[in-house]
């Protein structure tokens, strides 16, 4: 076994990557690497739940890390890229409320509020259940800020790349805090998937005109007027 | 025996909702007859079992059905809710004898039946509504009554002015029902039960606010100033039995209520007196001022509804005062005089409202101005619309007379006892209001007939309008002679059931008056000269003597109008000018004369203004936008992480 300081160490590194990554996928108006970092995300919290499995030993901490790896980091990019080479949108400039300068000023309030919130509710313990107070702040605070990239973008893609961001959150929280059941943490999995080929299938369309399609395409905000072109 | 006529009463009476229902495509006069037959029925089998209750004075309970552990469905039959019985018997009986033959005139082919099922069901809410043993039930029944009664209001409902009567109606009866859900709700938050018990503590500041809200609840319902103005829309929108029947009784079952949670629930406190008789003097006074100005006939008589209401209410708040003041012989007299002023109302206001529809119908005009000369051509119409308005100026010896001297007997005998002299002088002060009510009612009502049955007829319908059929003047006539016999017979009827009250014996009097009028009759027959002459009545010098010569309504009332134009707020406007400088020689001008309808416009309407505002604010929240809602979930989820974290 590797030492537990050291497990620390690497855990707490990861958070920051995962708050590096929401950051990104907030502020971003690129979407092609929206996707990237999302599967970044994802990876790093495969990381994070093999770490974890390293400190305690749980078999489920294990599983939750495969099932993750497969979904998230392989599979869910894998269509999303699809999507995207499909409906050849580069850019996200158009946003809803709250552009990304202000979403990241609110999300760094938010992430000191729910920190205060919760080391109010959660009694002052030593190193080790810091950590998990950290874990719990930042599900929850990745579950906000997926939220908030759910609300102020107009792209469909993108509002589904925030709801993924989202369940990444509640996999966190999940992890350090409640021990959620492995069946219903690999249920919200399949969930995505279906929504995620529910995106595609929506976007890209499995009907055999295109024209059809447009008019659809064009209520998701997925498709422009200039690239409607023949 | 009372419970199996009780039962029978509700069976009849749903026979007579359903059965109009299910023909309800079947556009035949003998659906309807038989609906309002059933009417007829029960509202007879009603009427002796209140009266056998009545004289026995037995209260009945009996348990009908329990769906759920905390609510039940019991019915109980005092003399109080006897005598309500009564007056919805009597009234009903008379509006459906009416009703039989004034529906074959109505448009509206085979949507009549309904109306004749809507008028069964809202009998048989009012009566399940008087009879209930429990506050649940009572709210469950007297919604049932506000809905079926805005079914009826509008059902002429492709007239704009009904419309606008019936969204007014069903929103101020709402209103009503949802301030007596809350008195109920503080109650059943004080007591833990929805039983009509009394309470054990005498005053919280949860009792106080449970009778505010009953309070205001019964007062709208009733038409007590300033949550009257329903009435004036809603009657002349609503047909003429159907105005009857809601002015008749309905009103009363507001009154039932008030009088029930007070007797039996509350202990009431003397502000809560001081605050009924309050709003009872200002129902009445302003009431029976705005129904001089009026000139729609049956918005008169709506007006005319809300002072007869300020009156009952003025007899409940001081019985309420006495009570507190423990003056019990005055507060009992006071409150049989309020008690019987809401039999002789429901008398006397069905019959006006029901010959007032008669005659709505032959001349096809709510205006009095447009009518005229009826005497002549309605004789029977006419002499049962007089008896109603002598009864209603309170003139003696008919009813009106009895239940308002008891009131003002009461005022009297307190104004030598009652020792707080800031208490003696709002009595004074409401003593003298309510002298002024029962003048300016003579007033009114001395319009009203001058100008519908007296002169000239002033329009062409006026003119060719002919006697009713006789099935629309036995229900009318039954209530004339109710209006004669309570008032002749006050004293004894009293006796009968049980109270001895301070009123003259108008049976000798009416005895002696009748021999003195027979004694005049038969010596001017034998002594005065048998010489015909034909001639016309004296004109005043006129040459012709035409219709629009005649002295109007408008013109009656146009000394009480000065008078009274603080109130009215009439707003007088000239504007002339002049072909030169001096302002000599006109040149053109326009005048008007506009009344501000005072509580429409200061508190209604802003109101309503203010409700639009707030619920346009509300409907923004709903855009129709994903990004929105989304955003109220972040919202929430915020709000509640900082509950959570501060103040949980």
């Amino acid at each position: 076994m590797i030492d537990t300081a050291i497990v620390v160490g690497i855990i707490r590194i990861l958070f920051v990557c995962i708050i590096i990554t929401a950051a990104y996928i907030i502020s971003t108006r690129n979407l092609l690497s929206v996707v990237s970092v999302y599967a970044l995300q994802s990876l790093t919290l495969v990381c994070i739940a093999l770490a974890l499995f390293s400190l305690e030993g749980s078999i489920i901490l294990l599983a939750i890390a495969v099932v993750t790896f497969v979904s998230k980091v392989i599979i869910i990019p894998y269509f999303i890229a699809t999507i995207q080479e499909k409906i050849r949108i580069k850019r996200d400039i158009e946003f809803h409320y709250l552009n990304p300068t202000t979403s990241l000023l609110i999300s760094m309030a938010l992430m000191l509020v729910i920190y205060m919130a919760l080391s109010r509710i959660v009694p002052e313990t030593p190193t080790r259940d810091s950590l998990f107070l950290f874990g719990a702040v930042l599900g929850i605070s990745l579950m906000m800020m997926g939220m908030m990239v759910t609300f102020s973008r107009k792209r469909a893609i993108t509002k589904v790349l925030g709801f993924l961001s989202m369940e990444n959150g509640v996999l966190l929280f999940g992890m350090f805090v409640t021990e959620l059941p492995f069946i219903i943490e690999f249920l919200i999995i399949i969930d995505l998937i279906i929504l995620v080929i529910l995106t595609t299938i929506l976007s890209v369309g499995i009907d055999s005109t295109l024209e059809d399609y447009h008019k659809r395409l064009h209520r998701f905000h997925l498709l422009e007027d200039s690239e409607e072109a023949p | 025996m009372i419970v199996e006529l009780f039962i029978l009463v509700i069976l009849v009476l749903l026979a007579g909702t359903i059965f109009p229902l299910i023909s309800a495509s079947l556009d035949r006069r003998f659906v309807r007859t038989i609906s309002l037959s059933c009417t007829i029925v029960a509202s007879i089998l009603l009427g002796s079992l209140s009266l056998l209750n009545l004289l026995s004075g037995e209260p009945v309970f009996f348990f009908l059905y329990q769906p759920i552990p905390l609510f039940s469905l019991s019915f109980v039959i005092d003399r109080l809710a006897s005598f309500f019985l009564l007056i919805v018997a009597v009234v009903s009986a008379c509006v459906a004898l009416y009703f039989t033959e004034y529906i074959e005139h109505m448009d509206g082919q085979s949507r009549r039946n309904l109306l004749c099922g809507c008028t069964n069901l809202f009998i048989l809410a009012m009566v399940l509504i008087i009879a209930s043993a429990n506050t649940l039930s009572f709210f469950l029944f007297w919604e049932l009554m506000a809905a079926s009664s805005f079914l009826l209001v509008t059902y002429e409902y492709t007239r704009d002015e009904t419309k606008k009567a019936g969204i007014f109606y069903f929103i101020m009866t709402q209103l009503s029902s949802l301030f007596v859900l809350l008195g109920i709700i503080a109650l059943y938050t004080q007591t833990g039960s929805f039983s009509f018990s009394t309470l054990s503590v005498v005053s919280t500041p949860l009792i106080t606010i449970a009778f505010l809200a009953l309070f205001v609840g019964f007062s709208i319902k009733a038409g007590i100033i300033p949550f009257h103005k329903w009435l004036p829309y809603a009657h002349p929108a609503s047909p003429s039995p159907i105005s009857a029947l809601m002015s008749g009784v309905m009103l009363k079952i507001a009154v039932y209520g008030l009088v029930r949670f007070l007797l039996n629930v509350f202990t009431p406190d003397l502000w809560w007196g001081v605050l009924i008789l309050a709003a009872g003097t200002a129902s009445a006074v302003l009431g029976i001022i705005y129904a001089l100005k009026e000139h729609d006939v049956k918005a008169m008589l709506a007006y005319s509804s809300i002072e007869n209401i300020g009156i009952i209410f003025t007899g409940i708040g001081l019985s309420v005062i006495f009570t507190a003041l423990n003056l019990n012989n005055l507060a009992t007299l006071s409150l049989l005089g309020a008690l019987f002023h809401s039999l002789n109302h429901a008398m006397f206001k069905t019959l006006l409202f029901l010959t007032a529809g008669s005659v709505v119908s032959a001349t096809h005009t709510r205006d009095i101005e447009h009518m005229g000369g009826l005497a002549h051509r309605m004789p029977v119409t006419s002499a049962l619309f007089f008896i109603g308005a002598v009864s209603i100026a309170a003139l003696p010896p008919l009813n009106g007379f009895a239940s308002e001297l008891l009131i003002f007997m009461s005022f009297f005998s307190s104004s030598f006892i009652v020792a707080d002299s800031l208490l003696k002088v709002l009595l004074f002060i409401c003593l003298a209001l309510f002298a002024l009510t029962s003048a300016l009612s003579a007033a009114c009502f001395v319009k009203a007939f001058g100008s519908i049955f007296l002169a000239l007829p002033r329009s062409p319908e006026s003119a060719a309008a002919h006697e009713v059929p006789r099935a629309m003047l036995i229900g009318p006539g039954i209530l004339a002679a109710a209006c004669i016999i309570l008032g002749v017979c006050a004293l004894q009827i009293f006796a009968i059931v049980g109270f001895a009250v301070p009123l003259p014996d108008m049976l000798l009097v009416s005895l002696l008056l009748i021999g003195m009028a027979g004694l005049t009759y038969a010596v001017l027959y034998f002594t005065a000269s048998r010489e015909v002459r034909v001639s016309e009545t004296w004109g005043c010098g006129t040459l012709s003597q035409q219709a629009s010569a005649e002295y109007s309504g408008h013109g009656f009332s146009e000394p009480l109008d000065v008078i009274f134009s603080a109130i009215y707020r009439t707003r007088t406007k000239n504007e002339r000018t002049f072909f030169d400088q001096k302002n000599c020689i006109f040149k053109e001008g326009t005048g008007e004369i506009r009344l501000l309808k005072v509580f429409e416009e200061y508190l209604y309407r802003p109101i309503a203004e203010q409700s639009m505002k707030v619920a346009q604010c509300v409907a923004r929240f709903q855009n129709g936008c994903l990004d929105t809602y989304l955003l109220y979930v972040f919202v929430t989820v915020i709000a509640l992480i900082i509950f959570l974290g501060w103040f949980a």
